[in-house]
């Protein structure tokens, strides 16, 4: 099968704007053709991304580059709705169908809790068992209870992810705090605290992606290799995210992020000690030292040593979030997993100052929602 | 007076008589291909896609597996209490058919630790445009 490669790459800031979705999704999509080099005429197929968004989201955004009669597709996985765009637009390059795709991924979620009932059976909205979070916090409690991590480790990675958005002028929330602010601020579902948990919010990221064997007659850009982008949705009671209302206490099924993992790097030949930095679904920040464990950077049960260790900062040998993760920037759900991608494809070419992993060549990105939604993509320089 | 008529919260979760709390339970599904047992109503397996399944009720005791505190008023359509907002504990109870149930607690936050023992509680969480008490579930101390 032919190679795809990252030719350009265009994001638009995470957060709240007064901006239309249009002009966001617009915003993204330009400077990714900018940063190719290349001309809307040059894109051959659009997939373009959202979750809370109208119908034909695309071709509202796109169409007024100019209507050159290409497909443009909508498609959906919540949070990991950026890998399955990008595995679509992959498969029509890699069939021969086409050489050059833009895969956009664009969100403005509406403000305030997200409509319960969009995911929960009315009864557990009735009973008040529809609160995000809580979900998050039983699978954190049942960690702290089996392994003995602690408040303290979780409240780490929150200060890490914090810490490096500083220096990462798309992130919404743009500032370090203490671990005593951390851990002294609002408890939402305990152990969660209002500083570990993602915000819903806005914003766009946007591909152009090619056929390797031909990326040179279009752009002058080091084509960045996809070497491998897996989408799966998680097995039999392997999940715990929302929206759940059971458990199995017989079956024993691997993570979701586990078994996308596993799939992605057999596909790219590689291991997780080959991967130099890591962008992931820190949608609060006990699911990070989760996906730890899950990507394989540690036994089960050790990710709370590894926060501990400095291993998952940026200047630790499995840099984890350089970008400041969800936590600093937000979920755009429809631009989340392509807004990491913006960001690892910056880091293989060396341009991200004082969030720089240096001598990046392979980075990992990965993301995990609603049903078990999970897509991994590795990149490579 | 009449006593007033009662439904559950939701469809396929609950059997027995509402109008006797003591013989409500909570309503599993077993597969007989694979064992696994599901809570609710399913007409296949969620695990093995069989549909040689049976509708169970599950036993009125279990064991905490993990929880949570609920601090912040959910969001609507929640018909629990609002003006003031009560503070809860929601927990996985595990009951020994082999399946973790989302539940809310009953009981003092204090109190809640994973491993203790519960024990099933219907009750009427509110009534309805139709003049129904709508019967839901908590896990309470046992």
């Amino acid at each position: 099968m032919r190679e795809v490669a990252i030719i350009g790459a265009g994001i638009h800031p995470f957060g709240r704007f007064d901006e239309t979705y249009i002009e966001i999704g617009q915003y993204a999509a330009r400077a990714a053709l900018n940063d190719a080099g290349i001309s809307w005429r040059d894109v051959q197929a659009a997939v373009v991304s959202e979750q809370y968004l109208p119908s034909t989201t695309g071709p509202r955004i796109l169409k007024p580059f100019g209507a050159t009669g290409i497909p443009i597709m909508d498609m959906e996985s919540a949070c990991a709705s950026g890998g399955s765009t990008l595995r679509q637009a992959m498969l029509a390059i890699q069939s021969g169908d086409i050489d050059v795709a833009m895969v956009l991924g664009v969100e403005k979620m509406p403000r305030g809790f997200m409509n319960p009932l969009m995911i929960y059976s009315e009864w557990q909205a009735y009973m008040g068992m529809s609160t995000n979070p809580s979900y998050w916090a039983m699978r954190a409690r049942r960690h702290m209870h089996e392994y003995g991590t602690t408040e303290e480790q979780i409240a780490k990675v929150a200060y890490k992810n914090h810490k490096n958005s500083v220096h990462n002028p798309n992130a919404m929330y743009r500032k370090a705090f203490t671990m005593e602010e951390i851990m002294g601020s609002k408890m939402v579902c305990d152990p969660i605290h209002l500083m570990e948990i993602c915000a819903p919010n806005e914003g766009a990221a946007c591909l152009i992606i090619c056929a390797k064997e031909v990326a040179h007659k279009y752009s002058s850009n080091t084509p960045i290799t996809i070497a491998a982008c897996v989408h799966t949705l998680a097995a039999y009671s392997a999940d715990f995210r929302c929206p759940i209302d059971s458990l199995s206490a017989k079956a024993n099924n691997p993570g979701p992020t586990e078994v996308t993992s596993k799939k992605a790097y057999e596909k790219a030949g590689i291991g997780p000690e080959d991967v130099d930095c890591f962008e992931v679904q820190d949608t609060d920040a006990f699911c990070e030292l989760e996906i730890y464990e899950q990507l394989g950077l540690c036994p089960f049960g050790e990710a709370g040593r590894l926060i501990d260790e400095g291993v998952t900062e940026i200047t630790g040998s499995k840099p984890v979030n350089m970008s400041g993760g969800l936590i600093s920037k937000g979920e755009p759900v429809g631009a989340s997993h392509l807004g990491q991608l913006y960001e690892l494809v910056q880091q293989l070419r060396g341009n991200c100052g004082p969030r720089q992993v240096e001598g990046a060549k392979v980075a990992l990105g990965q993301v995990l929602g609603a049903s078990g939604n999970c897509a991994v993509t590795i990149l490579k320089k | 007076m009449e006593s007033k008529k009662r439904v559950a919260v939701g469809e396929g979760l609950l059997t027995g008589p509402l109008e006797q709390f003591e013989e409500v339970r909570l309503v599993g599904t077993r597969c007989h291909d694979c064992g696994e047992v599901m809570f609710g109503t399913y007409h296949s397996c969620a695990n093995c896609a069989s549909e040689e399944v049976e509708q169970i009720p599950l036993s009125r005791e279990g064991t905490l597996w993990s929880y949570t505190i609920i601090n912040h008023c959910p969001p609507e359509p929640y018909k629990g209490p609002k003006n003031p907002f009560i503070p809860f504990g929601e927990g996985l109870v595990e009951v020994p058919e082999g399946v973790r149930v989302v539940s809310i607690l009953d009981c003092p936050l204090e109190d809640i630790k994973i491993g203790m023992k519960l024990e099933l509680e219907p009750y009427v969480l509110y009534e309805n445009e139709a003049g129904e008490e709508v019967v839901a579930w908590k896990f309470k101390a046992k």
